[in-house]
């Protein structure tokens, strides 16, 4: 429903979050699942649009833990004598942009893209060249404040609860880790906290030697023993960590040699592992007493405490927090300049106020009035709300594509749909243009399957999407033996000797875009003697239907992780997120394969082939991709997209600045 | 009821309600609504009122009251919703007689579906036009045929819905009534229990764990919630009529309990029972729209006033979207708030000595 949900549409994934979300916790750079335009069933996606409930609730470990087999590790000597170490990439994401930038030409200057009206791709790369490079020396107001735009409120400031994206926007900033990606979604290790990053020969450990200037916000120093002991907490069967725990469970160990180096221990030499090492960090030696008396980390009066004004090893401290409408962050002055010295830049923000609203058109008037300084906007309010002098009096807005993409769902269990004739069917009954062009408003992409086309893991050979062609869809589905056998106008097919008719019910959630995206559905179904009923539900409704298998279809959409392998657990057989009761040998195997392939040529090759299997499949009808849309205040500068939209990568957030008045 | 007394009371009534212009002009109101509402497939639909197709007669139109009702052949020939061309290709002597809007109420009209006409306007472009006289909505569909098509939801909510209520109420408001003692302590004590439920958060409740929700289920929820105004009144109005003479006249004769409730008593208490009837079913409609703009109305792509005007919010500039289902819904509320008006004050004999 429209009103609870704020931005529009859309789903997003909450694998990303799980394997993403380590990643991005770090430094400089915030990541948050992200958020859009609303779409329906949170289901799994990242929470996205909608407000605070679209949160990635659910433990991706099962309940019941299986028994950690004890785990001792060797001498620091003994490790680096049988070992051989590889550097890894040690790397800052604001350097990397700067040096990227510096290649660049500049399409027009920072005065005549303030001017600019956003309404072709021309103006837009203009106003992403001009208005996204970063600050000269001296050029950004270094005591200035950002209003921010989030959904919903935290659920937790504890950094291990981390799951919906309001917690990855605020957490990012408020967070201490040791890894990071950049804009290609490439990892490295983050030259604000780590010295050094090695990995053995095999695979199968990770070398880590951290700075000794890091404090966190109470002024005792982080060390190797707080990333030891966040991950023993973090493993704990009795903490109930929501996400970040998918990833971690793929380690053996984790050990701290002394107060720099801590060292990660596999369990296999996965090409995912980089992934897995990242997670979010508590202080030791504010939770080693308590954790253990309150595993819950939230009930006991000092987890209490601490959820108020949490003690902190980011860029950025919690000042104040006003439930369900405000959250003020501070910059930390002893995260920059240790004992007087200055050991690291400064974030450009003073100040980063979080406002939280989960109604667009409030945000949208909010904007308008100068309140905020960013939003992302639905494609209703970039084509008809923000064309006008009324906008542009105070901002500009821009686009890019974002790795979000949305599907039909079929229950591969109900009697409908376990024939892929009859998916492929649904694909071709499905008027893809009448949905881009006017629900969509011609903003979004269409989609063909798993892998945007321009990632690395996509076929070499680009795969086309499926248009309409109700011929097809027929034939199809009467050589799946769905034929009107009674002469009610409806097919039918004879199941368990009962004459079964060809209606069905969609489930999809409260949102406008994705009931109309559905209604499309019902129409085009019509016509080709299928009934379907839409049945637009609560989203925590949604989520619980789709994770117990109780639906027949549904629309859904994910987030894209920052590995092909996040993607695992929609298509493995039985796999947490494999609503629709996928199962093909072949892919379950080149999942395998492919973690296990540190090639990436050869590893895009094996993602290229499931790519190719499921769209053959078609488990999902695959709509569109949808782009990033954000409005941004014209005293806002420095924005660069990724794909995962502006803010959740390496530097993100830490890119955008405000020039002095 | 040869001769009963009450023959001369509704025709008396009849004659004093006559005389209210504006009771008058609401009560046709209503029936132009009934009208639209049965006509409402030959007003807007893309589908022939009637045609003559490979030499047999046709009405495809009533598909729009239920999808079994469209004739199979044309599913068998694979017209896929779309009649004007197919009709023509397929068989070239057939005729047919068209609704008077060509438009649907559930889908956007592509272009050439129609010989020669464009396609609808989607977006924020969909202003009343010739084509489309109230303009259409975000996704191409038309307003007109979407109100048109919801009259029928909006009528069969207040008189389902208070229908229900009538009934559990008068019945409920009877027995307590006329039987007193226990019984009415018990039908007292549940009419106050079910007036403590919020509607609202009932129909909420029930969208969230029943697996169809239909309009259906909605009308039988604000009926069954709805009815304890009427059981108060009729309680009231049978207790005060219960020691009339007539009453016990008729139970001197050895007329038994249920006789003497629905022959003697009720017709006599039916007057002031009409009047909140009449106010409820205003109410009822006005709930239906609430649910509606909430997203609680009936299932997609059902048309109702009050999921237009939730359609509106996202862009108010598309004025057409609030102000033709805003006025439907403020005219039909008024109507039946000046029809159980005109039905208090004609058969109301105190109101009727003050008017002389």
């Amino acid at each position: 429903m429209q009103i609870r949900c704020g931005r529009m549409d859309g789903l997003c994934a909450w694998w990303t979050v799980a394997v993403v979300a380590a990643a991005m916790l770090l430094s400089g750079c915030r990541e948050s699942p992200n958020d859009d335009l609303g779409v329906g069933p949170q289901v799994d996606v990242k929470p996205e649009l909608s407000s605070s409930d679209a949160v990635l609730k659910q433990p991706v470990t099962p309940a019941v833990e299986p028994e950690r087999e004890p785990f001792d590790p060797p001498a620091l000597a003994d490790l680096d004598q049988a070992t051989t170490w590889i550097d890894r990439p040690v790397q800052d994401g604001l350097v990397l942009l700067r040096a990227a930038q510096a290649e660049e030409n500049l399409l027009c200057s920072t005065d005549e893209a303030l001017t600019l009206k956003n309404d072709s791709a021309d103006t837009n790369a203009k106003i992403l060249s001009a208005l996204g490079r970063l600050p000269a020396d001296g050029e950004a107001d270094l005591e200035a404040r950002i209003d921010r735009h989030v959904m919903g409120d935290l659920g937790s400031t504890n950094p291990i609860m981390i799951s919906t994206s309001a917690e990855f926007d605020i957490l990012g900033l408020t967070g201490f880790g040791l890894f990071s990606f950049g804009r290609d979604l490439d990892p490295f290790a983050a030259a604000e906290t780590v010295v050094s990053w090695q990995t053995s020969a095999d695979g199968l450990l990770d070398k880590v030697v951290m700075r000794d200037d890091l404090v966190w916000s109470d002024g005792s120093p982080i060390t190797a023993h707080d990333i030891a002991f966040s991950y023993t907490v973090i493993m704990d069967p009795r903490v109930p960590v929501p996400a970040v725990r998918s990833g971690t469970d793929q380690l053996r160990g984790v050990h701290a040699y002394d107060d720099h180096t801590i060292v990660f221990f596999h369990q296999e030499p996965l090409a995912t592992n980089v992934w897995n090492i990242n997670f979010p960090v508590l202080p030791k030696h504010v939770y080693e007493k308590t954790w253990e008396q309150d595993p819950t980390l939230k009930d006991s009066p000092e987890h209490v405490a601490l959820e108020q004004s949490p003690i902190v090893g980011g860029p950025y401290e919690i000042v104040e927090r006003t439930r369900g409408q405000q959250i003020v962050l501070r910059r930390r002055e002893n995260w920059s300049a240790v004992n007087g010295k200055k050991v690291r830049e400064e974030p450009f923000f003073k100040e980063v106020r979080f406002r939280i609203i989960e109604d667009p058109n409030t945000s949208l008037l909010a904007l308008k009035a100068g309140d905020i300084h960013e939003m992302i906007l639905t494609p209703e309010q970039w084509t008809t709300q923000t064309t006008d002098e009324d906008f542009y009096q105070r901002n500009t807005k821009a686009n890019a594509p974002e790795w979000v993409s949305f599907h039909l769902g079929w229950n591969i269990e109900s009697p409908f749909f376990a024939d892929r004739r009859v998916r492929r069917a649904m694909s071709y009954a499905f008027d893809y243009d009448e949905m881009l062009d006017k629900l969509c408003y011609g903003l979004y992409q269409p989609c063909a399957g798993n892998f945007p086309d321009d990632s690395w893991m996509a076929p070499k050979k680009k795969l086309q999407p499926y248009k309409q062609d109700l011929d097809t869809a027929e034939a199809l589905l009467d050589e799946a033996g769905w034929i009107d056998r009674d002469n009610d106008g409806i097919r039918d097919k004879e199941i368990d000797g009962r004459l079964v008719p060809f209606e069905f019910s969609i489930l999809c959630s409260q949102q406008p875009l994705r009931i109309a995206i559905c209604v499309l559905m019902k129409d085009c179904l019509d016509r080709i003697g299928v009934r379907m009923n839409v049945k637009p539900v609560e989203s925590t409704v949604l989520q619980d239907l789709t994770q117990k298998r109780k639906f027949q279809a549904y629309f859904g959409g994910w987030g894209s992780g920052t590995d092909p392998d996040t993607s695992e657990n929609i298509w493995k057989t039985g796999a947490m997120r494999n609503f629709v009761n996928y199962s093909n040998p072949e892919v379950d195997r080149l999942y395998e394969e492919g973690r296990r392939e540190l090639d990436r040529a050869k590893r895009a090759g094996k993602y290229a082939r499931i790519q190719e299997i499921l769209y053959e499949d078609q488990p999902y009808t695959w709509l569109f991709w949808r782009n990033s849309f954000y409005g941004f205040s014209k005293r806002v500068r420095g924005y660069v997209f990724s794909p995962r939209g502006p803010f959740h990568y390496s530097p993100g957030f830490g890119s955008l600045w405000m020039p002095s008045e | 009821m040869n001769g009963s007394p009450s023959h001369g009371f509704w025709a008396e009534a009849w004659r004093r309600y006559r005389r209210r212009p504006l009771a008058m002009a609401a009560l046709s109101f209503v029936g132009f609504l009934v009208a639209v509402a049965i006509l409402a497939p030959a007003i807007a639909g893309t589908k022939p009122v009637l045609c003559r197709y490979k030499g047999k007669l046709y009405a495809p139109c009533l598909g729009y009251f239920d999808r079994r009702l469209e004739p199979v052949i044309f599913t068998k020939d694979k017209f896929r919703g779309e009649y004007p061309r197919n009709l023509q290709e397929k068989d070239p002597d057939s005729w047919a007689i068209w609704p008077i809007f060509f438009q649907d109420p559930y889908r956007s009209v592509r272009a050439d579906e129609w010989p020669g006409r464009p396609a609808n306007p989607s977006r924020d472009e969909g202003r009343p036009s010739r084509m489309n006289p109230f303009g259409t909505d975000q996704y191409g569909v038309d307003v007109l045929a979407k109100m048109v098509h919801g009259t029928t939801v909006a009528l069969l909510v207040g008189f389902l819905s208070m229908g229900i209520a009538g009934t559990i109420g008068i019945i409920v408001g009877a027995l307590g009534g006329y039987f007193g003692g226990w019984v009415d302590m018990l039908t007292s004590r549940i009419t106050e229990i079910v007036m403590c439920v919020p509607t609202l958060v009932l129909i909420l409740a029930l969208v969230a764990i029943v697996d169809k929700p239909t309009i259906w289920k909605t009308m039988a929820i604000i009926g069954c919630t709805g009815w304890t105004g009427i059981a108060r009144l009729t309680r009231g109005e049978f207790l005060r009529l219960k020691s009339s003479e007539f009453v016990m006249a008729a139970r001197a004769a050895g007329a038994g309990p249920l006789r003497i409730m629905l022959r003697h008593i009720l017709p006599n208490a039916l007057a002031p029972i009409l009047v909140p009837i009449t106010f409820g079913i205003a109410a009822a409609i006005l709930m239906e729209s609430s649910l509606s703009f909430l997203g609680f109305g009936p299932p997609p792509p059902a048309a109702s006033w009050g999921s237009l005007l939730n359609s509106a919010r996202s862009n108010l500039a598309m004025w057409w979207l609030v102000v033709f289902p805003g006025t439907a819904i403020f005219l039909t509320v008024l109507a039946y708030n000046l029809i159980g008006e005109g039905l208090q004050e004609a058969t109301d004999p105190r109101l009727r000595e003050a008017r002389k």
